[in-house]
């Protein structure tokens, strides 16, 4: 085997003189700087608020939900594994008997502390019933008070698959 | 009121307006055109009413913020004095540094000659040279009497950074004023009106390549800017020497900063790319062919004011429901193209009745200062573009270069020149 010899640069006069690699990179900045100045549409960013990213793939977490029989009764059983699971100990249950003849047992309230929650998915890998997911696909979860970020049954069931998601 | 006093306040005015009134404006383009060179937006939100005015809106709402916040003072620091004292120097020394800088040819006004400069003296540049290195007081006072290790570091720095500096910058000066043979600001300034062949105009930077490099170079070190911007650092010495600074004095450092960048960039223009000189037309040019000029901006005004807002149009919008962008350009529109039409339409006046001596005087000045404000707009320009584009050096780089480099370069330069001049014998 032989030695690979990499090559030094900068020992050259024109490397040395700083100057043609200080206007070369000049040149490149100049360019992007007039191509965005001439048509902002150039930009490669996107105006946040207004324009919503879409790239969002399957395995995205983002906030939770409860998933639902044709009923639009949940297919909790309560069985706190989930919250077992849970390294943040975010989640709270509250269980119940059941009598419509799904299950035997539901949730009667199903809490989660979004200011705890870690996002890690550990909960819908635990999840025997495939209750609970994570495909929202809501990143941005806003309020103005910490009771806000408690989401409840009803809130949790409420979230629906994220539309950009194909139908799984 | 007599003339020379208006032309005196006139002066001042012009220059507080360039040394410090500009800072918010230079805040802005920092902010924009860095984000234009990454392909970003850079602040474009803020607003009053519908008036974003790409942004500007901003460094105004940052400065309020700056003005309101508590002015807090560590209680750690032994002495006050110097610690408040300190950014008041800054500020004043980069301000004072613009006082020398020709806005436009010696202004005759009734036979009368009037020095447009703030302070109409004959020091030059000798007195950019004092405050120039005399800021740096202001930052090792800061950082000294900061108390805290970062502060201390950052000046130590800076002074170090700026004391190399100087002495090639001072070198690359010499070798100018060899070939000027003035110290005097004007001088210099008519001393580089007329071109080579025809065609070359005969700027700084023709005669003298290699001192307008040196020159460069170390105003850009002096004014403690990126690629030497060496005094602060956020991954080694925190903010540097205004660690330990906030609200007003921490702001009145920024503006020192920008009022440095400012009056460097004033002066590179006066040495190096021919001052208040419009390429191929000097003073006695544009006195003789006054009518031909105004012409000629009655022509382009318009069809400059055409493009901006066909260009505000097309870039002015917004994604979504929001017509205040629209709103806003429609208002622009109208509000440029009557300035547009009220100029032209005043130029139109002075073509009719014709201009006295005094009036051809006086509208020469503007010219030249017009001329003036583009250059220096050009340069500043030059500067935020250097700063988002060349890395910053490596302590030890940046002496190396300075010593090993640029002094011996420029100590050479002189030579040369000296031989040059001798032997042509002027």
């Amino acid at each position: 085997m032989g030695i690979k010899v990499v090559p030094r640069y900068g020992k050259s006069f024109k490397d040395k003189l700083y100057l043609p690699a200080i206007a070369g990179g000049m040149k490149t900045t100049f360019r992007h700087f007039v191509k965005n100045f001439k048509d902002i549409d150039n930009l490669k960013t996107m105006a946040y608020p207004e324009v919503q990213p879409t790239d969002l793939n399957e395995r995205y977490r983002g906030v939770h939900r409860l998933t639902k029989h044709e009923n639009n009764t949940e297919k909790c059983v309560a069985c706190f594994m989930c919250a077992t699971a849970c390294p943040a100990d975010c989640i709270f249950i509250e269980a119940e008997e059941r009598f419509d003849g799904y299950d035997e047992k539901r949730p009667k309230e199903f809490k989660i502390d979004l200011l705890e929650c870690v996002f890690c998915g550990y909960c819908v890998e635990a999840c025997p019933c495939d209750a609970i997911r994570m495909d929202t696909g809501i990143f941005s979860f806003t309020s103005s008070k910490r009771e806000d970020f408690v989401l409840d049954k009803k809130a949790l069931m409420a979230n629906e698959r994220s539309k950009d998601l194909n139908n799984g | 009121m007599s003339a020379s006093t208006i032309i005196l306040i006139v002066n001042i005015a012009l220059a507080v307006v360039l040394a410090v009134a500009l800072t918010p404006l230079f805040v802005w383009w920092e902010r924009r055109i860095s984000g234009f060179i990454q392909d970003r937006s850079g602040p474009n939100r803020c607003h009053i009413g519908p008036f974003r005015l790409g942004g500007i809106i901003q460094s105004f709402a940052d400065m309020l913020k700056l003005v309101f916040k508590e002015d807090f003072t560590p209680s750690h620091i032994k002495y006050k004095f110097f610690f408040t004292i300190a950014p008041a120097i800054v500020f004043f020394c980069s301000f004072l540094t613009f006082a020398v800088i020709p806005f436009s040819d010696v202004l005759v006004i009734d036979g009368q000659k009037h020095i447009m400069q703030a302070i109409p003296n004959e020091l030059g540049i000798m007195w950019f040279l004092a405050f120039a290195g005399l800021s740096v007081y202001g930052i090792i006072l800061g950082g000294y009497s900061s108390g805290s290790k970062y502060g201390l570091l950052g000046s130590i720095r800076a002074s170090a950074q700026v004391i190399s500096y100087e002495a090639a910058m001072a070198l690359a000066i010499i070798s100018m004023l060899i070939s000027y043979g003035s110290i005097h600001l004007t001088d210099i300034v008519n001393a580089q009106a007329g071109t080579y062949f025809g065609v070359i105009p005969m700027w700084g930077i023709f005669i003298q390549p290699l001192a307008a490099i040196i020159f460069i170079v170390c105003a850009f070190a002096e004014a403690n800017r990126a690629p030497f911007d060496l005094a602060e650092g956020e991954s080694e010495i925190v903010a540097g020497y205004h660690t330990e600074y906030s609200a007003m004095k921490f702001g009145l450092f920024q503006v020192g900063e920008y009022s440095a960048m400012s009056a460097s960039s004033a002066i590179i223009v006066t040495l190096f790319f021919g001052g208040y000189q419009l390429p191929w037309l000097d003073t006695q040019a544009i006195q003789s062919n006054i009518n031909y000029i105004i012409v000629a901006i009655i022509i382009l005004l318009p069809l400059k004011v055409y493009f901006l807002t066909k260009w505000m149009k097309k870039n002015n919008k917004a994604i979504g429901l929001d017509k205040s962008r629209q709103k806003e350009t429609k208002i622009l529109t109208i509000a440029f193209w009557s300035i547009a039409f009220f100029i032209v339409a005043s130029l139109v006046a002075f073509l009719i009745t014709g201009l006295g001596s005094n009036g051809v005087n006086i509208a020469t000045a503007i010219l030249q200062i017009g001329t003036f404000l583009v250059k220096f707009f050009m340069m500043a320009f030059v500067y935020i573009w250097v700063r988002w584009t060349v890395l910053r050096f490596r302590y030890d780089q940046l002496q190396m270069l300075g010593w090993k480099v640029l002094i011996p370069l420029a100590l050479l330069n002189i030579v040369i020149t000296a031989i040059f001049v001798v032997v042509r014998g002027s």
